[in-house]
Formats: C-alpha cells, structure tokens, sequence
C-alpha cells in the first residue's frame, strides 16, 4: 500500500511539475518516488510492517508476492522512465503528461497484482490501460503511433468489455467478486454450472488479449511497432507482469481446481501450441527491429503460459513466474535502450549493422539481451526458461518439449540480429554518444540479465 | 586455489582488452600459462584414487548445485586444454590476429567455457559451460574467419544448438526424478530401459553433433575451413573433446540401462563416419578440408570405443584424445603455414617446398607419421587399444574401423606428397619462424614422448576409468 500510494503521489508531483517545462524535474520526481516506492516494498518484505496498515482496504492486499511484483514493476518503469530521458529534452513540452501517464500505468498495475476482489482487478486494469492508449499515440508526428494507439485502443476495450461480460456469468454462477468466496462457490459445486464455464472462457480470452498470445495476438506487432520504443518497453515488461500475476492469481485461486481447471486446461493448452508457433515462424522474416521483438515476446508469452496448465502449486508458479518476467523485463529492457539509441527512424534490424563500432557498449548490452531472450545460458533468460520448463516437465512433458523446439527456431532470428550486429557496417556511421543516465539504466540491465539468476537464492 | 581455474581465465579474458596493442601477444601467452601453471598445481595436489576431488559442492536454487570437482580424466582434459590454448595463441604469432584484443579475449572466454565443461559436477553448470563454448568460438569464426563463412558458421551454431537442446531437455526429464543436478543424485535414478534410452539419446544428439558422428557432421567440414586457423585449432583441438569427455563422464554413467539399445547403433554410426571420413579425405582438393575429415574420421574411431565401455578400450581412447588434440593443432597449423606463404591451400597449387623449406618438411612429416599412428608415436598406442576394443565386441566392426589405418595413411601422405614434393611452384617459401617451430616441435616431443611411454597418460587416468566402469557394471551388468 505504501509503495502504491507513493508512486501515484509521485506521478502526480511529476504531473505538476511539468509546469515548470524542466524535464530533468520531471523525470527526477519521478525516478526519486519510484526508487522510494523500491526502498519500501523491500523494507515492507524484510519487516513484514507497512506505515499505511490502517488505510487497507479489503479488495487489496499486499502479501508476499504482490509485494515481489510491485518491486518488479517498480524497478522496471524505472528503467523505462530512465531510458525515455533524452527523448523528453527533444519535447520538454510533453514530458510532463508521459511521465505521469507512465507512473499512473505502473499504480494500475500494482493494482493488478494485489487485487482480491474483481472490482478492483477491473480498476487496476482501466488504470493500467488507459494511459498506455494515450501513450501509444504520444508520437503525433509519426502515422503508425496514431494508428497503434487507435488499434490498442479499440481492441483493448473491446476485450475489456468481453472480461466484464464473463465477469457477469463468473457474478452470476457465484454471486459474488471476492476471490476467496469464489473460491469456496466453486469448491462446493457438485457439477460445473454452464454458466460458470461460459464465465471463466470469457474472461480467459480478454487475459489472452491482454498478454498477447494467438489467437488474440495480431494487435500487438502492429502496436509494439507503432508505439514509441520506452512505451514499447512499458508494454512488453510492465503490462505483461501485471497482465500474467493477474491472470495466475485469478486462474489458480478461483478456477484452479478439479473439473474447472481441466476444462479450461485444454483449451490453453491449445492457444499456447498455436502461440509458439505463431510467433516463431512469424518472427522468422521480420525486418523490421520492433515487430521482430513484438512477435519474439508472442512466442514469450508462450513459454510463460505454459506455467499455467503445469498443475504445480500456486506459491511455486508465482515464485517462478516472478524470475521469468523479471528477468525477461530485463532484457526487453536492454533491447529498447539499444534500439532507442541507436534511432533509427526505418527501424530496420540492419540500422544494427556495425553498432561494435560505433559504440561497443552498446553493441555488448544488445547481444547479452538477446543471448538472455533466446535462454542461452550464462544470461538470467536461460535460468528462467529453465525454472519454468523444469516446473512444466512433470505434468505436461511433451509440451515443454514443443517449447524447446520452438527455442531452437528461435535461436536463427535471435542469432541474426546478434550477427548484425557483430558485422560491419556498409559505410562509415557516427559513433552514438551515451548520456550518462543511458548508461547507468544499461549498465544496471546488463547486470540483471547477467547476474539476477545469483540474486534469487538470496531472497529465498 | 581450483577456483583459479575460474577466475584467471575471466580476469585475463577482461584485462587483455585494456592492454596495448603491442603487449597483447605477450599478455595472452602470460596469461594462458598461468593457467597452465595452475592445471598443473592441481594435478600435483591431486592424490591419485580415481575418486572425484570436490572443490566447491553447496545447494544453489531449484535443485540446482554448485559442485565443481576434478578427477583424473577431467584433469587430463584440464591439461591437454591448458597446453593447447597456449600452443594455438603461439602459432597465432605471425598473424594480424594476435594484435585483437577481441580476438585473445574470445579465447580466454573459450577456454573459461572449457575448464568448467571439465570441472562441473552438477548437470546444469555443464549444460551452461557447454552453451558457454560455442558462443567465443562463434563469435571467433564470424568475425575473423574467411569472407563465405556466414551460412556456415549459422548452420554450425543452430546445429549444435539443437542438439544442446536435446540434452536439455534429458537433463530436465533425469531431474525430475531426482533431488538435485548433483551427479551423484542424478546416477542414483534408476529408469526403466525404454525411458533410459529416451533421455540417453538426448544426451547422444548433443555430442553426436559436436563430435561429430556421422550424418551429424555436415556443419563440420565448411566450419573447419571457413573459421580462423585458431577457431578450426579450437574446434578440432579441444572442443569436440567437450563430448567425448560427455560421453565417459555424463552419458553413460547416467544411463547405464540405455548401454544396450544405444551401443550398436551408435558403434555402427561412429564405424561409418570413421570409413566415410576418410575416403572423403582421400578425394579433397583443398588441404584444410582433408583434414577436417581426417578430424572426422579419427574421433569417430574413439566415439565408437568408449561405445564398447571395455577398460583397454577407455584407456586407449584417453591417450588418443590426447593425441588428437596434439597432432590436429599441429596439422592445422602446417596447413596454416603454407596458406600463409602461398595464399592458397588447393593441393593442386602447391608442391616443391620440401626443398625449400628443409625444417618444415621434416616436422610436417613427423606430424604426419604421428597423425597415421606409427609406432612409438602416442597415436599408435591410443589405436591399438581402442581397435583391441572394437575386436573384441565385434570382428566385423573392428575390422571395418581397422581400415582407418590404412586410409589414414593415404589422405595423409597423399597431402603431404602433393604439397611438399614435385615440381617446384613457388619462386621462395620461407622456412619456419620460430614462433612455428616452436609449435610443431612441442607437439611432436610431447607425441613421442607420449609414444614411448604412454603411461604418463594412462597411470593418470586408469585409476578414475577404474571407478568409473565399476559403478556402472551393476546395474546392467556389462
């Protein structure tokens, strides 16, 4: 609660402090209240106390994991709003509106992750969403952004209509939002009501929207293409932890058990096979930079689903899906800080062309992230993937060995991007020069894609 | 001290890259035979009982442990990588390449990949130190190698990938049985034969592919002549190694019940590609190319005799290891010398520099001899033990596998004849730079010393193959 309240304060001091047309003030008060919002979860995890204890209110609750989430969200916008710097020098006039909108997104999304009634997971999601429609469109300039955010915007409320429309049949089996009293409804049921299933179906596709797996994926190339790359970053790491706890907590709480998990199991299953694929072999002839990353995070979103349907406990699947997006979000953002850098106005993968030369730093975040995308060990990507299909092997063998097929497909569009970015360039380009908050944000990338699998034992 | 192992490596591999220009050759020797140095210390400490000697063995996370220890085969992989790293930057000198700092680097990082590969005794950290091999020598070839390497050297690195994928994958499949990835857990899951084969045949894609075994071999050859001479020396020398050294320590040890279903078939492979090697070999216009499947053919011959898991066999296939390691990095390096003289490397284009070239001609031939096993080479030794192996499981297959010899003799002596005899072609052709003779000559006192007196490798090793094999003769009773 604590770390909620001060990233929304923060966000709105960087809201008002936009008056003063300073981005450094901006983007100050916005990094200061997310690393106190840092400082606290981490307080709030050793000490188990929190300041704010008698403002609890009972849709959320702050345990454990959602305090392990929020620190990741937390750490992630940082980067993000880290990285997004030099671009709000060229546009002092804006920075104001998209540092705030981003930190009222990443308070949705702490929303989302301690919810524990559906009324607050809805609000954490309009929270969530609605900045990033604005933000996906923020580039006025730029056609594609106005047609991103017009895409998300139209399909995103269209599934969040679908997710209150299941939320109705889920109300209308149970009688009520809580999480833990549709828990008990479910438990005492002797037979699946229709009525219920109708609910969980509905209500699992508008979370397949909101992850972006097939077959309710095709906004996402579009948009991560069109949206300006920190927003990009934003979507693929911040939305898609938020969207994934979300999506656990309510799936394995509520609808995790007996008849209703397999009946919803098949049908994941499925999606997620499609997604695989989907993702890989579309991502096999990109070249374009972002919408090669936008299908290689549809083929993520893959892997990670493939927690859902593997029937291990729910404290496991969380700790589990907690290294994998955290350390994914690692890279992602590394990624976009390159592709941020390096601005290219086409984006195409082979503006990479000769980035060895014309910053070797640069060059050496861009292949470990990618290395850590494609699970290629030492990188923290590689441990994850293996938590996660070790977690898998027991229920759902022949799936997690499809995965590892698709990882092998993957490795070529990885392992291309890798060597354009070793080879040298047709003609002499300009060294890219790095402002020294660039480097701290890539350094502190390079350092979690590298090292945060040695981080994990600690915690436990 | 062992951790040295690991830290010089990654301090040197990082240091090297502020080092000046000029310095960067000598900083890269310094710093590989301080490695060298270390192995050594080691192996001194070493008390030999064939037991495993653990450095470090504590739980990390999710079954996951970080054990590292070393026995007498993985001493002796220790120390044939630790000699090789520094006789390939040595016979680096003459080139350009010497000066990289990227490029010495790499090879630090290679051989981190290496000495972890030999050391781990828990099966992720080997899976990782696997992975971590093929991305400096990757990284090597692309940037350093000749102008048509790229569709190659993609076609190597998904090819192994793959097949590490496959080992993955088995590696999952044995966990889930088992407490940790430690390698003593992991040997205590007994599996029924059919699920044994299953995993162990995940394991097997892997070094089949970097072996390789045949059909597993076609990125092999275009690797071989596309990457650096340092890159080939890495591959052929040491890398290909890695899986040899899989099979004795992971392979089998972990699938004692899949032994039966695997070992023909994988005999029968291996049998092919050491005949298919070297007929190959025999047709080869291009030198490099001759002996890249020379490379094929002779380590198909030691996949196919730690196939047949018979105490002689083992030990022999130790000291061909060895020796292959030597005499591949010097054949590397005579192919190396020309192609540095003579721009070319088509035997059609070359001949006469034995007259012009007196020292070279003579180690060149040495090499030579040693590369088709004469006796009191080390080759010779390693040979007859392994095909007294193959003998002994089956007339036929030794037989077939014998002919290497015979074979082997032709590739070789028909390079060497093309390349250093006949008409002359080249106005001048430099004789050896010290830093060659150097090279070619500790290779070839190390062969005949290890010819004369392969119990140097043997005493070493036969101690830890003891234990090995008695662990495994339980279960299926082999």
């Amino acid at each position: 609660m604590d770390a909620l309240i001060i990233v929304f304060a923060s966000g709105l001091i960087s809201l008002f402090a936009a008056f003063a047309k300073k981005p450094w003030l901006v983007v100050g008060s916005a990094m200061a209240g997310l690393l106190a919002a840092i400082i606290v979860i981490i307080g709030q995890l050793q000490t188990g106390k929190a300041f704010f204890d008698f403002l609890t209110y009972e849709g959320l609750a702050f345990d454990q994991f959602a305090l392990l989430f929020s620190l990741a969200i937390c750490v992630l916008t940082l980067l993000i709003v880290g990285i997004g710097y030099e671009r709000f020098k060229e546009n002092p006039v804006h920075t104001g509106e998209y540092v705030g909108l981003l930190m009222f997104s990443a308070t949705g999304a702490m929303i989302m992750t301690a919810y524990t009634d559906m009324f607050m997971f809805f609000l954490g999601l309009e929270i969530l969403s609605i900045p990033i429609y604005v933000m996906a469109g923020s580039n006025k300039a730029d056609v594609r952004s106005s047609e991103a955010s017009l895409k998300y915007f139209l399909t995103g409320s269209f599934a969040t209509g679908i997710f209150l429309f299941g939320l109705a049949w889920v109300y209308g089996a149970t009688g009520t939002f809580k999480l833990a009293e549709i828990y008990m409804k479910v438990a005492e049921m002797d037979t699946l009501s229709p009525i219920l299933m109708i609910g969980v179906l509905l209500i699992m596709a508008s979370f397949i929207f909101k992850v972006g797996a097939a077959p309710f994926h095709f906004w996402s190339p579009d948009v991560y293409d069109g949206a300006p790359p920190a927003v990009t970053g934003f979507m693929a790491s911040v939305v898609k932890i938020a969207a994934f706890y979300a999506f656990l907590k309510m799936f394995a709480i509520c609808f995790g058990q007996g008849e209703l998990f397999l009946f919803w199991k098949d049908a994941l299953i499925v999606m997620i096979i499609i997604t695989l694929f989907v993702g890989n072999l579309s991502a096999l002839r990109q070249v374009k930079f972002k919408r090669l990353l936008a299908y290689s995070s549809i083929t993520h979103v893959g892997y990670t689903l493939i927690l859902f349907v593997s029937q291990v406990d729910y404290f496991f699947s969380s700790g589990f899906l907690w290294f994998y997006m955290f350390s994914y979000g690692f890279s992602i953002v590394g990624i976009i800080a390159v592709a941020i850098a390096v601005n290219d106005p086409e984006d195409r993968i082979d503006g990479l062309r000769g980035l060895g030369k014309r910053n070797p730093f640069l060059a050496i975040v861009a292949i470990v992230a990618l290395l850590s995308l494609a699970g290629i060990p030492p990188t923290s990507g590689f441990f994850a993937k293996y938590v996660l299909f070790s977690a898998a092997w027991k229920s759902a063998s022949w799936l997690v060995i499809i995965a590892l097929i698709n990882s092998a497909i993957s490795i070529y569009y990885y392992l291309k991007v890798i060597v354009t970015i070793a080879s040298p360039a047709d003609q002499e380009q300009e060294k890219i020069k790095l402002s020294p908050l660039t480097i701290a944000v890539l350094t502190i990338a390079l350092v979690g894609m590298l090292g945060f699998s040695f981080i994990l034992p600690l915690l436990n | 001290m062992a951790l040295l192992l690991f830290i010089l490596p990654v301090f040197f591999a990082l240091s090297v890259l502020i080092v000046p220009k000029q310095g960067v050759r000598a900083y890269g020797i310094i710093g590989s035979l301080a490695v060298l140095g270390v192995v050594i210390a080691c192996m001194m400490q070493y008390n030999n009982d064939g037991t495993v000697q653990l450095f470090a063995h504590q739980p990390w996370l999710a079954g996951i442990t970080i054990s590292f220890g070393y026995d007498g085969i993985s001493l002796l992989m220790l120390l044939l990588t630790a000699v090789l790293v520094p006789l390939i930057l040595v016979s680096n000198f003459k080139n350009e390449l010497a000066e990289n700092r990227l490029f010495t680097s790499m090879v630090f990082f290679m051989q981190l990949g290496l000495i972890g590969v030999f050391v781990s005794m828990d099966g992720l950290w080997f899976y990782v130190f696997w992975e971590i091999t093929l991305i400096p020598i990757f990284l090597i070839s692309w940037w350093f190698g000749a102008p048509e390497r790229k569709a190659a050297l993609m076609k190597f690195f998904i090819y192994t990938f793959v097949g590490s994928l496959a080992m993955l994958a088995a590696l999952i499949g044995i966990k889930v049985n088992a407490p940790s990835f430690y390698i003593e857990d992991l040997k205590a899951v007994v599996f029924t034969s059919k699920t044994a084969c299953w995993l162990a045949l995940g394991f097997f894609f892997a070094f089949a592919v970097k072996i390789p075994v045949f059909p597993f071999h076609t990125w092999q050859p275009d690797t071989y002549t596309k990457s650096p001479m340092a890159g080939t020396m890495l591959l052929s020398g040491i890398m290909l190694k890695m899986a040899l050294y899989g099979m004795i320590r992971w392979m089998i040890p972990l699938f004692p019940e899949a032994v039966h279903c695997l070992q023909w078939p994988v005999i029968i492979l291996a049998t092919i590609g050491v005949v298919y090697g070297a007929v190959i070999a025999i047709k080869q216009k291009d030198m490099k190319r001759v002996f890249a499947f020379a490379s094929m053919s002779h380590v198909g011959l030691i996949a196919a005799a730690i196939m047949v898991w018979d105490f002689d066999a083992l030990s022999g296939s130790m000291v061909q290891i060895v020796n292959h390691g030597l005499v591949a990095v010097g054949l590397f390096l005579a192919v190396e010398i020309i192609e540095r003289r003579t721009g070319t490397r088509n035997l059609a284009d070359l001949g006469g520099f034995a007259k012009q070239a007196p020292k070279f001609a003579f180690w060149f031939a040495a090499l030579a001899f040693a590369s088709v096993s004469v006796p009191l080479t080390s080759g010779f030794i390693g040979e007859f033990l392994m095909l007294k192996g193959l003998v002994q499981f089956d007339m036929i297959i030794g037989i077939i596998a014998g002919t290497t010899l015979i074979l082997g003799a032709v590739y070789t002596f028909r390079a060497y004849q093309l390349s250093m005899y006949g008409p002359v072609t080249r106005e001048q052709f430099a004789d050896l730079h010290w830093s060659e003779l150097v090279v070619l000559a500790i290779i070839i006192i190390a062969v005949v010393v290890l010819g004369v007196y392969p119990a140097l490798i043997t005493d070493f090793v036969n101690p830890s193959l003891k234990i090995v094999l008695q662990t495994l003769s339980t279960p299926s009773g082999l």
